[in-house]
């Protein structure tokens, strides 16, 4: 069990797996990634497996190396499969459903409920109360920008998955043009979610340089500063993850 | 409107529909899967209807017969998948149909792989189908400028009565970024026309048709066509130019996501002091040629050009042609889906003038 101390400030104690849902292009991989990255820079030992069988790029795999130098498990395809579409679900994943004391287990879902579906063959393997399944908010991505089209992005998602949403995790940004409103959005959008769902916010994801705003001081829920690392090859600063897209042989 | 953020293959099904188009045709391949995702929610939404094909061959008659009728409609795919398409693209040029064909390029050849890549140039501006004919092509380098371009996509379909291919790299499609459409909810249909058959009660009967067995007859279809693809070439060639209101020593020249790495790599050389400018075609055919030229003659007889690509070499040949062996010209690529980084690029062009 890791001590609040180090990382009561963006995970709960009782934490143990993390799955990361939401619709195509909330960020989830984004969103995992920082939190593994950070989580593990606290001295907690993490382990992530890239559960996307929907998308064919900017997936977690990834930032297999940036992740393994920092000391995280990664359990992602290897090898030539690594780059391919197909629905690859490794038989590790399943040792990572009851991580040992210490340890915390990252799960980083493909988009919609098509990508949630993955996860639907863990469910008689755990029980509730066991997991986390956080809902990322973007209130910029078409679908999701209402209390209505995140609601039915939830029962979709629960649905495919046969899991519950336990908590939302907002990360309502525009990449280069987002504002502290654009955040103010996303986390106005969750609050109407929670008021309806009665789910608890339980990270407010921002940009590093946005994070001290004081516009943001409103946010009363943990807040996650994310540093992009899932950027096109063009981005300035260099992206450090994307590797193999980069021209980098593996 | 707001601005959202998307990913360009959703962008590209939001911006067809922002330009009218109802009705889609297509099956899925990576990495273009999510223009048909984004249109089976969205289309039906909007009066307009989605059908999932059983083939690219099917796709592309559908849109034919759609097409016929006067229906703005599109089809998507990737690749190999435009290859299955080839020979209904000549059908649609002979009859001279308005529609729009969207290619998210990805590595081959046959199967290759899922990563982006430019290598389908030549089948886009020179390839496809059998027989004298041409498609427009644009080649956009971000999730707005694929919006931008699907409006003009459909208008010059619309005005040429003549297939419009946007041509983009997987990274184009796949990736996020914030954009803004055009007007509100779907936008026109074609204008009253006298091509479309609509029944003939009432008028002469209309003709969809490509079969000429007279030859003075295919002779003279050719020239009519002939004739329409001079006046897209004389009006419609498009380009960007990047740094060239300085003088400069090197010419990069690229298209789609190879702009954007080059004029990275083009920032960080310039602060070493390295002189170059980007020549960007946006039409890939018609290409722009005169322009092109331009910008090399502006540098004087010792300005070197370079051409960045996705693939294994294709469009350079086009910038040979439009430097008519007034100077040599260098080429750098990656292909099998290997995005070349800004620092490659910054190393080439390094290596020819630094």
């Amino acid at each position: 069990m890791h001590a609040d101390s180090d990382v009561g400030d963006i995970v709960r104690s009782g934490d143990r797996l993390i799955a990361i849902v939401g619709n195509y292009g909330s960020g989830k991989t984004e969103v995992s990634v920082n939190l593994s990255l950070q989580l593990a820079r606290r001295g907690l030992h993490v382990q992530i497996a890239d559960l996307d069988i929907v998308n064919p790029y900017f997936r977690c795999r990834e930032a297999s190396l940036l992740m393994q130098s920092n000391g995280i498990r990664v359990v992602v395809p290897h090898g030539a499969h690594a780059w391919a579409d197909l629905p690859i679900i490794l038989p590790e994943i399943r040792g990572m459903l009851h991580p040992a004391p210490g340890t915390l287990s990252i799960f980083d879902v493909g988009g919609d409920d098509v990508g949630a579906r993955a996860l639907a063959s863990f469910r008689t393997s755990i029980a509730d109360g066991d997991y986390q399944l956080w809902q990322v908010i973007n209130a910029k991505r078409p679908f999701t920008d209402s209390v209505a089209g995140c609601l039915a992005m939830q029962r979709s998602i629960e649905t495919a998955s046969r899991f519950s949403v336990t908590g939302l995790l907002v990360n309502s940004h525009l990449i280069d043009q987002t504002t502290p409103e654009t955040v103010l959005e996303g986390w106005r959008l969750a609050q109407a979610v929670s008021a309806e769902t009665g789910l608890p916010i339980r990270l407010v994801a921002v940009m590093d340089e946005l994070a001290d705003a004081t516009e943001l001081r409103v946010i009363d829920a943990p807040i996650l500063r994310l540093t992009r690392l899932m950027t096109p090859p063009w981005s300035v600063p260099r992206p450090r993850s994307l590797a193999r897209l980069q021209g980098v042989r593996p | 409107m707001a601005k959202v953020l998307m990913k360009g293959n959703e962008a590209l099904g939001e911006a067809a529909i922002r330009a009218g188009c109802v009705h889609f045709f297509g099956y899925p391949i990576t990495p273009q899967t999510e223009v048909p995702e984004y249109l089976v929610k969205r289309l039906p939404e909007v009066g307009g209807a989605f059908v999932q094909a059983e083939s690219e061959v099917a796709s592309i008659n559908m849109v034919y017969g759609a097409a016929g009728v006067g229906i703005k409609c599109l089809t998507s795919s990737s690749s190999p998948g435009i290859s299955l398409m080839a020979e209904g693209m000549s059908y649609l040029a002979a009859c001279e149909l308005p529609c729009v064909i969207i290619n998210i390029m990805r590595a081959g050849p046959g199967l290759g792989g899922i990563l982006p890549s430019q290598s389908d140039y030549n089948q886009a501006t020179k390839g496809h189908g059998h027989g004298d004919y041409e498609l427009i092509v644009l080649a956009p380098a971000s999730v707005q400028e694929a919006v931008d371009l699907m409006t003009l996509a459909f208008d010059l379909a619309e005005q040429y009565r003549n297939p419009v291919m946007i041509c983009a790299d997987g990274m184009i499609g796949q990736m996020m970024e914030p954009v803004e459409f055009p007007g509100e909810g779907r936008g026109e249909p074609f204008k009253p026309n006298d091509w479309e058959l609509t029944g003939a009660k009432g008028r002469a009967r209309r003709v969809v048709n490509s079969l000429f067995l007279a030859p003075e007859e295919l002779f003279a279809h050719n020239i009519h066509l002939k004739e329409k693809y001079d006046r897209i070439h004389r009006d419609e060639m498009r380009s960007d130019l990047y740094g060239a209101d300085e003088p400069y020593d090197l010419l990069l020249v690229a298209f789609g996501t190879m702009a954007r790495i080059s004029k990275t790599a083009i920032d960080e050389v310039r602060r070493d002091g390295l002189r170059v400018a980007m020549f960007r075609p946006i039409t890939l055919n018609p290409y722009p040629t005169p322009a092109l030229r331009a910008a090399m003659d502006a540098m004087g007889p010792s300005g070197k050009v370079l051409t960045v690509e996705m693939n294994m070499g294709q469009m350079v040949h086009d910038v040979r042609f439009a430097a008519e062996g007034s100077r040599t010209v260098d080429f750098y690529g990656t292909a099998g889906g290997i995005v070349p980084s800004p620092d490659q690029v910054a190393a080439k062009i390094r290596a020819l003038i630094g």
